[in-house]
């Protein structure tokens, strides 16, 4: 069993270094480069945000605040202090985004279910409309332009490396954290809250934790994402932002510790695609989002695990039960 | 032998079909446009109007034999008015489709991040609809033209409006409604600088900031009915500007106020949306008007729009359609869509006859800041059913000369500082 779960870990970072190693080298249009880099960084917020949703059972509609956080902290001291800013404006956002979070963490967790959903809305879009509206300071609706990473990073390839290597680290750390003892008591939270407080253990604390790592790591994605598209706008802090991220875990599998990051590749690829030919892109996402919620409702990840579960001589004993979390 | 004919006819439809195609794209040049126009949600007129009209150009140029020996190829992919999205197709444009120009958008925020885009590869951007002065100012960078009137020239001439008008309906009192965002603000800092900038005097009684797309303005009615103020500017666009005039109707705001909206107001969307319950007197001005000016050109551009679409067009229409004839003159003069720096000499001080252009004067791209210059009405609304659904056009046309509006260098400097 141990030995399954390392093959399987050895097979997904085999995969990920050579298909996302390779682009650079395969592709030479710098299209490919871009488009890769926003799967890889989607997909980790994307997989930042399941620490919550999947692992622990918080349904956070409001991750964009920190993921704008993020992208704006670099745009701003770029736009006001120089590029060379770049990079410390990049720890500028994390440590802005673990001080937020801690804030509003101590005050959304204080209630569960659809009320702590609705909390980090409001909290979202509150931070989205001052960003709005304060247009002098932040740009307003049309955003911050000009965000060039300085020196060697300037160059595409160059920057989609130092992206692949902090997204690398990123969810080697959040794989970790899942393995680790504070993730197993998170996965006990999502099942039974009651049980870990009569275990001894603090449930508050620790959906404050995740609740901050989780938005330390969205702030990581925004930041990046300032320098692979070189121009923010208060979009990034809006809701949709909080929901796409979201439809990419379900679209993946929320069970699953992958699954997210494939969504989001998944996700990306099709906009990409079917916007490329037709207008009615909206449409194709809705059709397969109903599939995927009829069809295959633990994501696209825990399908395929639930299939080869079926397949294998312990089969009666895996994969039924479709509330676990797969790490 | 039925079989035979059969595989026969096969064989044609598969060489008429499949080695056709590409045997004539073999041979022909072509100038690649990509665009960036959004067709769904509440700018999707603008972007329909848009690809309509551009597409438009390209049959008359391309039936005509095109230009240079090259033919116009027109892709458009849905920008969803979103930046980060748009930052992505206008890449995918440059190092994918290979194409000559990017062309579009109607939001000036996709346009400010596209325009970074064609900085950063050296591609040539032909803005159509989007108004933010910055582009053309302080955002503005070697590769990008705007082929219509941006925010300040409309300003510009609506300060020069309400100059006049002090001489035959003296006013003193002003207000501001417009959309919470970049886009309302800009106006409205601009008119006062303008205002200031021709030495008009006037007190602003007050600033009404409602959000964009809001689907009630009745607070807003109510404090502009208690500040009086005699002229209220409204800075909206699209189907806010119809909710706000149909929701100020039932209050007779609009006839104890003049309403006078330069940018966007005069657009042929808000004639066609209220047909007869449109108010007589407004003021209002847009980019392109179907009745204005009264030219051969024009007149033949409105009607060959309608026959292609079965509606009339809105300003945004015929930005698209400048921008193709400019993109048409460019490539001529150059003789090839591919020398980038020689098309950016080639676009800067072009001058080109448009569809909005009046007798004895011709459009032109501003060296300096890639701007085209143009003369801009302003009209009155006045029952005209020429252009059904509407019940009333602008008429009692005032127009103000091209060089009056641009932003002068002082303002410039101030822009660039911030």
């Amino acid at each position: 069993m141990k030995n399954h779960a390392k093959i399987k870990e050895v097979v997904f970072w085999a995969l990920f270094f050579v298909i996302f190693g390779l682009i650079p080298l395969l592709e030479k249009s710098d299209y490919h480069l871009i488009l890769a880099n926003h799967i890889l960084i989607w997909g980790m917020f994307a997989m930042a945000f399941n620490m919550l949703f999947g692992v622990t059972g918080m349904l956070s509609f409001g991750q964009a605040l920190y993921y704008g956080l993020g992208a704006y902290s670099v745009g701003l001291m770029v736009k006001n202090f120089g590029d060379i800013w770049f990079l410390p404006a990049i720890g500028l956002g994390l440590l802005s985004a673990t001080l937020v979070s801690i804030l509003i963490g101590l005050l959304v967790i204080r209630v569960s279910g659809v009320y702590f959903t609705v909390l980090t809305l409001a909290f979202g879009q509150l931070v989205w409309q001052i960003t709005f509206k304060w247009y002098h300071f932040t740009g307003g609706d049309d955003g911050i332009q000009s965000i060039i990473p300085p020196g060697i990073l300037a160059n595409h390839t160059v920057y989609y490396f130092f992206t692949l290597l902090l997204v690398a680290v990123s969810i080697w750390v959040l794989r970790r954290l899942v393995n680790s003892p504070m993730g197993l008591v998170l996965r006990c939270i999502r099942q039974n809250p009651d049980r870990v407080r009569f275990l001894g253990r603090r449930v508050r604390r620790n959906q404050l934790r995740i609740y901050v790592i989780s938005s330390f790591f969205a702030a990581l994605a925004g930041g990046l994402m300032a320098g692979v598209d070189n121009s923010i706008h208060p979009d990034m802090f809006y809701w949709t932002t909080s929901g796409e991220v979201i439809l990419m875990a379900v679209i993946g599998g929320i069970g699953q510790f992958f699954g997210p990051f494939i969504g989001a590749a998944l996700i990306i690829i099709i906009q990409d695609v079917v916007g490329a030919r037709t207008e009615y892109w909206s449409l194709i996402i809705g059709l397969i989002m109903m599939v995927m919620v009829l069809i295959l409702p633990k994501g696209l990840v825990g399908e395929v695990q639930l299939l080869r579960g079926r397949f294998r001589p312990d089969a009666k004993n895996r994969g039924e039960n479709g509330t676990t979390f797969s790490a | 032998m039925l079989k035979h004919k059969n595989l026969t006819l096969i064989l044609l439809a598969f060489l008429v079909f499949v080695v056709w195609p590409f045997s004539v794209s073999a041979q022909e040049k072509i100038i690649k446009i990509g665009a960036m126009y959004p067709m769904t949600g509440r700018p999707g007129l603008y972007g329909l109007d848009s690809v309509d009209a551009a597409e438009m150009a390209i049959e008359e140029i391309n039936s005509k034999g095109g230009v240079a020996g090259y033919k116009f190829e027109f892709t458009n992919t849905d920008s969803k008015a979103k930046p980060d999205y748009s930052v992505m197709v206008a890449k995918r444009y440059i190092t994918q489709d290979k194409v000559h120009f990017l062309f579009g958008v109607v939001s000036s925020a996709v346009g400010l991040a596209v325009t970074e885009v064609s900085k950063q590869y050296k591609k040539i951007f032909i803005g159509t609809d989007h108004a933010s002065t910055q582009l053309t100012t302080d955002k503005l960078q070697p590769y990008y033209f705007r082929v219509s009137n941006n925010t300040f020239q409309s300003m510009a001439a609506g300060a020069l409006y309400l100059k006049e008008l002090k001489q035959t309906k003296p006013w003193e009192t002003i207000a501001y409604i417009g959309p919470d965002y970049a886009y309302g603000h800009d106006q409205w800092d601009e008119l006062k600088y303008n205002l200031d900038r021709f030495g008009v005097k006037y007190k602003a009684v007050g600033e009404y900031w409602p959000k964009i797309f809001a689907p009630d303005y009745t607070a807003f009615i109510t404090s502009i009915g208690n500040d009086k103020p005699d002229i209220l500017v409204a800075g909206f666009w699209g189907g806010d500007t119809v909710a706000f005039i149909k929701q100020a109707l039932p209050y007779g705001l609009l006839t104890k106020t003049l309403y006078f909206h330069p940018d966007a107001g005069g657009n042929y969307e808000l004639m066609s949306a209220m047909g007869s319950d449109l108010p007589k007197g407004l003021v209002l001005s847009a980019r392109h008007h179907n009745n204005w000016p009264d030219t051969e050109l024009n007149r033949e551009y409105v009607k060959k729009f309608f026959q292609k679409t079965g509606r009339y067009p809105t300003y945004a229409a015929e930005g698209a359609y400048a921008g193709i004839y400019a993109i048409a003159e460019a490539v001529k003069k150059v003789g090839n869509p591919d020398d980038t720096e020689a098309l950016v000499k080639a676009f800067e001080g072009m001058k080109i006859k448009l569809p909005e252009d009046p007798d004895g004067f011709t459009s032109y791209i501003d060296p300096k800041s890639h701007q085209i210059v143009q003369d801009q009405a302003i009209g009155v609304t006045v029952p005209n059913d020429k252009f059904p659904p509407a019940k009333l056009m602008l008429g009692e046309w005032k127009v103000y000369k091209a060089e009056e509006l641009l932003p002068p260098k002082e303002y410039i400097d101030k822009l660039q500082k911030k």
